[in-house]
């Protein structure tokens, strides 16, 4: 299968069209089984990787508008693969979680077509696509907070859409600048991002393009002070929307950071390297402390999330292996725990119709199952050794060290704050005496609710003890990004603080 | 030999999984005997381990890769030498008595599966912390262990949430989450120190570490000796981050003599220990541990002096021993803190075991003041007891006699007199509070009557498993000699100058004094009967030690709370006011200058050339300006 991305992008695409067709009773059924191919195609596509290759395969080109240099342009290398196959395994995880009643069918269309957006963001080489896609993904998610979400759905999910569109659109004059400077420099119009590349710029501005896209990834990522769109979102969306919004769509900013800002301004982004790390500190403390102050068990989680993409951008903004290699690490491990996280918080509102941690209490009592698999997710969001949450937030933060030890120090009181807000989540929600009468009758996970969950569960110890798998790939792609930043930097600070991996020379 | 390694290491976990698929049926006594075996075997394999040691040398085995990212290359390797090999002895006997008691213990627990479940996973992660043959490895274990002993000092999670002054613990859940966090912070200082050896190693092997210390800066060793040092005080629970360990009293006895008592709180002078080589290069930092030690030493036995808690003396008693550990190890004689670690592995193992069959007889009593003449009915108990606090006090010829009198010796070698003294001073207040509690709860009068008790022995069985704790807490120190001869092929051999082995009579004699003093006016004050002298207990002195110098309230008072007031205007008045006010303002203003210009749109055609003929002229006046 030499079309395998573009079978990725448009089988969802074509069975969401069909699945107008399909009626409401078979409807769930149709969604899980088409979740699952897509899920088991993505699944193919890591068998057929070559893990030893650096570069992007799988690549697709069909002209679109030649004129303008605007291509079909797909691939995958080693940092994408892993967060397409994370993309379609939570949409499938979400389908087949999903509690919803009302408008069933329109949801499940909406998921798939997020699907198509969320593929296309990742294997997309071509700039254009590339915004294409990126805009797009707006668009379904707009429509499942707005459709079914909370009380303040309608505010949420237009500030979720206004906020993000712009941010977007000063990313897309960005995007239209460079273009425009490779034009002026070869003559041609070229949207590819391979083309980009090879284009160096001059410092100053590389320095302009630097923060044009920062505010583009900053907000999805979203990074303080850009980052209050979140709690909204999280706080109205269904179940579905916040276990996708956290586990792929915020991947989408920090993504960016590591396939455009690193390569196409390598000198600008070791120069802003010091205002990023303050920024990403912030998140992680900041956001931290006021996760603890919430409620709302959603809310700490939501708020949770912009602390750990702190520690993804402190590791994506290391400049060596090690730290580009845990941040693309924490990405799939915080797309799988904050997933999973969100998707028990739904179990349990799905049950009680309430988020709120004072109702709770004692919970281990009456739901041991639930508090098991709550408890794993715990131990994995705050970093324990062999989950999955270790391995990406250890590089990222030893990755970092090498560029500063205080600030790693500071970043590293994750480790602490995190184990604060969590361990007091789980005593207020599961400890004590069970003290509401309406608790006392609760019913365990049912069998629906622990297909989805007794995967990542599987996930999050597999990964945590034996990550290699995932790991070669990213390490082998991240080697060939930073020797590529390295010799295309001109600054000799970012020469000398853009460390190249002695075994990546040694392959060389 | 491979396959023994993993059989040590594995067995344990192997219990675990096989406990935790019926955590949450009903009791089945199976859970308890399998996990029992297979500690047993694992403690089979480690003795067995140990002696292919003595003959052969270190093992050294590869399991897989872990982390392969960058440089970074972390396989799970492990290395059996003559330290992990004593540890491993240590662990998995204490381990095996300890499950083969909890089968008395949780009788009538309802959670007895689950108990059985996190016991064997907390063995196999210390077994990893001993074992591993790197940094990191060890960081597994040291993590792990946390968890562990999280899930076990929460056993009870359903207990509520009380003030201070009814159980200075608050409840098991809050106890767990205090020692879980504080261990955090301690641990962050561990990851730094790693992060520094990686930058600088390259490695995070154990061997190729320790080979490139002589190499490293002194100040770069400093640095790492520090940050590693942090990791230690925490696990061990020194001073300042102490406070968790008399909290985690709230778990089942069981476990507070495992875990904090015989080997987790220990593994931090198991770090000291094995990294050896480094701390040899940096005697300030070593000097610096052993003063820590030495504070603790004296600090810990100062709040145990007046608890009536019988657990929390115990507690602070770990914690005082601990400091001579650590004394012993800053000092340079590393192989003296290895044998003291592991003599009083043994007794406090068994200290903690009587305490809980007391408490299984006092239907969970705590306060040795309610207590008195329990010898008459618990004679096993009283016996193990005795036995385990004359060797806690260092009484010829039991294991704590050679062990902590080592330490003094080193003290007095070192020519660190004041280290020596208080020392010295805290031995007598050891054998002071040991045997009050011994007194109080075995002697005297019996007030347990008044409160309508009605203890009584336990198991048989449950007290044949003592035994070998027992057994051990006399005759360990036999073999100092042969443990000598062992580790020290290892560890550096810390030898007496001839001044000090001229003393060493005096010191014996000095130190069997205090000792026998403390003992003897522990006799004379509650041997007969408990009189309260309300004078003393109203005293300044007697209420700080006994609210532990209100550290405990000055951490909350200083640091929790202002931390969650912090959180709370971080939330409410920064976030919602300030940032997302910002957003929301901007958005306003977008909207408000949309809605005011609206009424350029009113539909007048003279209104519109009106506003054309405006446009025609700003235009002009800018197409002037760029002419110019």
């Amino acid at each position: 299968m030499e079309n395998i991305l573009s079978v990725l992008i448009f089988f969802p695409l074509l069975a969401a069209v069909l699945g107008l067709l399909v009626d409401e009773k078979s409807i769930r059924t149709y969604g899980i089984s088409v979740a699952a191919v897509e899920f088991l195609l993505s699944l193919w596509l890591w068998m057929a990787f070559d893990p030893n290759n650096s570069g992007f395969q799988f690549i697709e080109y069909v002209p679109l508008v030649s004129d303008f240099g605007i291509n079909y342009y797909l691939g995958v290398d080693g940092i994408s693969l892993f967060i397409v196959i994370m993309a379609t395994l939570m949409t499938l995880i979400g389908i087949v979680a999903l509690s919803i009643e009302k408008d069933l069918k329109n949801m499940i269309i909406t998921l798939l077509f997020l699907e198509v957006a969320m593929v296309g963001v990742f294997v997309s080489l071509d700039v254009i696509v590339f915004y294409l896609f990126w805009e797009f993904s707006l668009v379904p998610m707009l429509y499942i907070i707005g459709a079914w979400g909370g009380e303040k759905r309608v505010y949420a999910a237009i500030k979720f859409f206004l906020y993000t569109f712009a941010g977007s659109l000063i990313m897309l004059v960005g995007i239209l600048y460079i273009a425009y400077i490779y034009h002026s420099v070869s003559g041609v119009w070229s949207f590819s991002l391979t083309d980009w590349y090879a284009l160096v710029l001059p410092l100053d501005v590389q320095k302009w393009l630097f923060w044009a896209f920062f505010l583009g990834f900053a907000i999805k990522v979203p990074m303080f002070p850009f980052h209050t769109w979140l709690p909204y979102a999280h706080g109205q969306a269904p179940t579905v929307g916040s276990v996708i919004l956290a586990a792929v769509l915020l991947k989408m900013g920090s993504y960016g950071f590591v396939r455009f800002s690193l390569p196409l301004f390598p000198d600008a982004s070791v120069a802003y390297i010091m205002p990023i790390a303050v920024i990403a500190i912030i998140m992680i403390i900041y956001t931290a402390m006021v996760a603890y102050a919430q409620k709302d068990m959603k809310q700490v989680i939501a708020y949770s999330s912009i602390s750990h993409m702190g520690v993804i951008i402190i590791g994506t903004f290391a400049m060596n292996a090690e730290g580009i290699t845990g941040s693309i690490f924490q990405m799939l491990s915080h797309g799988i725990v904050s997933g999973a996280l969100f998707l028990l918080v739904g179990v349990i509102y799905d049950r009680r119709h309430t988020k709120l941690m004072s109702e709770f209490g004692g919970l281990a009592s009456v739901m041991p199952k639930y508090a098991v698999i709550y408890g794993i997710m715990l131990m994995a969001s705050v970093g324990l050794p062999l989950t999955i949450g270790f391995i990406g937030e250890y590089l990222s933060l030893a990755g970092f060290f090498a560029i500063s030890p205080v600030m790693t120090l500071l970043a590293g009181t994750s480790i602490i704050l995190g184990a604060v807000y969590m361990l007091s989540l789980y005593k207020k929600s599961f400890f004590g005496p069970v003290t509401n009468e309406e608790n006392k009758k609760l019913k365990d996970l049912d069998s629906k609710e622990l297909t989805a969950l007794i995967p990542l569960v599987a996930l999050v110890v597999w990964l945590g003890v034996y990550p290699k798998p995932v790991l070669v790939p990213i390490d082998n792609s991240v080697k060939a990004l930073v020797s590529f930043m390295h010799e295309k930097a001109q600054t000799p600070a970012a020469k000398s603080i853009i460390r190249v991996s002695k075994s990546g020379k040694e392959a060389k | 030999m491979e396959s023994l390694v993993y059989i040590a290491l594995f067995s344990p976990l192997v219990g675990s999984l096989f406990a935790a698929m019926f955590g949450m049926s009903p009791k089945k006594q199976i859970t308890g005997i399998v996990t029992s075996i297979l500690l047993f075997i694992s403690f089979l394999a480690s003795v067995n381990l140990l002696m292919y040691v003595w003959e052969n040398g270190p093992i050294h085995v590869k399991l897989m890769d872990w982390i392969v990212a960058g440089d970074m290359y972390i396989p799970f390797g492990f290395n059996v030498d003559q330290v992990t090999a004593v540890m491993m002895t240590v662990v998995t006997t204490v381990s095996t008595v300890v499950h083969i008691y909890s089968n008395g213990y949780m009788e009538h627990d309802k959670g007895f599966n689950r108990f059985f479940s996190y016991l064997s996973a907390f063995v196999f992660s210390m077994m990893v912390l001993v074992m591993s043959d790197n940094f990191l490895g060890l960081f597994i274990g040291w993590e792990g262990v946390g968890v562990c002993s999280w899930l076990l000092i929460g056993f009870w999670y359903h207990k509520e949430d009380v003030t201070r002054d009814v159980n200075p613990s608050i409840s098991p859940a809050w106890a767990a989450n205090e020692a879980f966090i504080m261990n955090r912070i301690a641990d962050l200082g561990m990851l730094v120190g790693i992060f520094l050896i990686y930058w600088n190693v390259g490695s995070l092997q154990y061997d190729e570490v320790f080979k490139a210390v002589p190499s490293m800066s002194h100040g770069l060793l400093v640095a790492i000796g520090i940050f590693l040092f942090i990791g230690a005080m925490g696990k061990s629970a020194q001073f300042p981050l102490h406070t968790w360990l008399a909290d985690a009293m709230e778990g089942p006895t069981p476990v507070s003599a495992l875990i904090h008592a015989a080997t987790m709180v220990t593994a931090g002078v198991y770090l000291v220990i094995r990294a050896n080589p480094l701390y040899s290069e940096i005697p300030e930092v070593s000097y610096f541990i052993a003063l820590v030690g030495t504070f603790v030493a004296i600090f810990a036995a100062s709040m145990a002096l007046v608890n009536r808690d019988l657990k929390r003396i115990i507690a602070y008693s770990t914690l005082s021993q601990l400091g001579y550990m650590f004394a012993a190890a800053g000092l340079g004689a590393y192989w003296v803190a290895l044998f003291h670690l592991a003599a009083h592995a043994f007794f406090k193992a068994l200290l903690f075991l009587g305490a809980g069959n007391v408490m299984h007889a006092m239907h969970d009593e705590l306060d040795i003041f309610k207590m008195g003449g329990l010898k008459k009915v618990m004679r096993w108990t009283y016996i193990y007891m005795g036995v385990a606090s004359l060797a806690l006090c260092g009484i010829w010829p039991l294991a704590g006699f050679f062990s902590k009198d080592t330490i003094l010796e080193v003290a007095f070698n070192e020519h660190t007199y004041i280290i020596w003294f208080v020392l010295w001073l805290t031995a007598g207040m050891t054998a002071f509070y040991s045997f009050r509690l011994v007194f109080l709860t075995f002697w005297s009068d019996e007030r347990y009557k008044k409160y309508g008790f009605h203890p009584h022995e336990v198991q048989n069985y449950v007290l044949w498993a003592m035994l070998p704790l027992g057994i051990l807490a006399i005759i360990f120190g036999w073999f100092k000699e042969d443990f000598v001869e062992f580790v020290i092929k290892l560890l550096p051999a810390y030898e007496m100058s001839e001044h000090t082995e001229h003393m060493v009579t005096t010191l014996t004699v000095l130190t069997m004094f205090i000792a026998l003093g403390g003992i003897w006016v522990a006799f004379k004050m509650y041997s007969e009967r408990l009189v309260r002298k309300e004078k003393v207990e109203n005293s300044r002195i007697y209420k700080i030690l006994s609210n532990q110098y209100y550290i405990p309230v000055f951490y909350e008072r200083a640091i929790s709370k202002p931390y969650a007031e912090l959180s709370d205007i971080a939330w409410k008045e920064v976030d919602m006011q300030v940032v997302d006010a910002t957003v929301d303002g901007i958005a306003h203003i977008i909207e408000d200058s949309g809605e005011a210009s609206v009424q350029v749109q009113s539909g007048n055609l003279s209104d519109y050339l009106n506003w054309m003929a405006i446009g025609v002229i700003l235009l002009t006046i800018l197409a002037a300006i760029a002419a110019l």
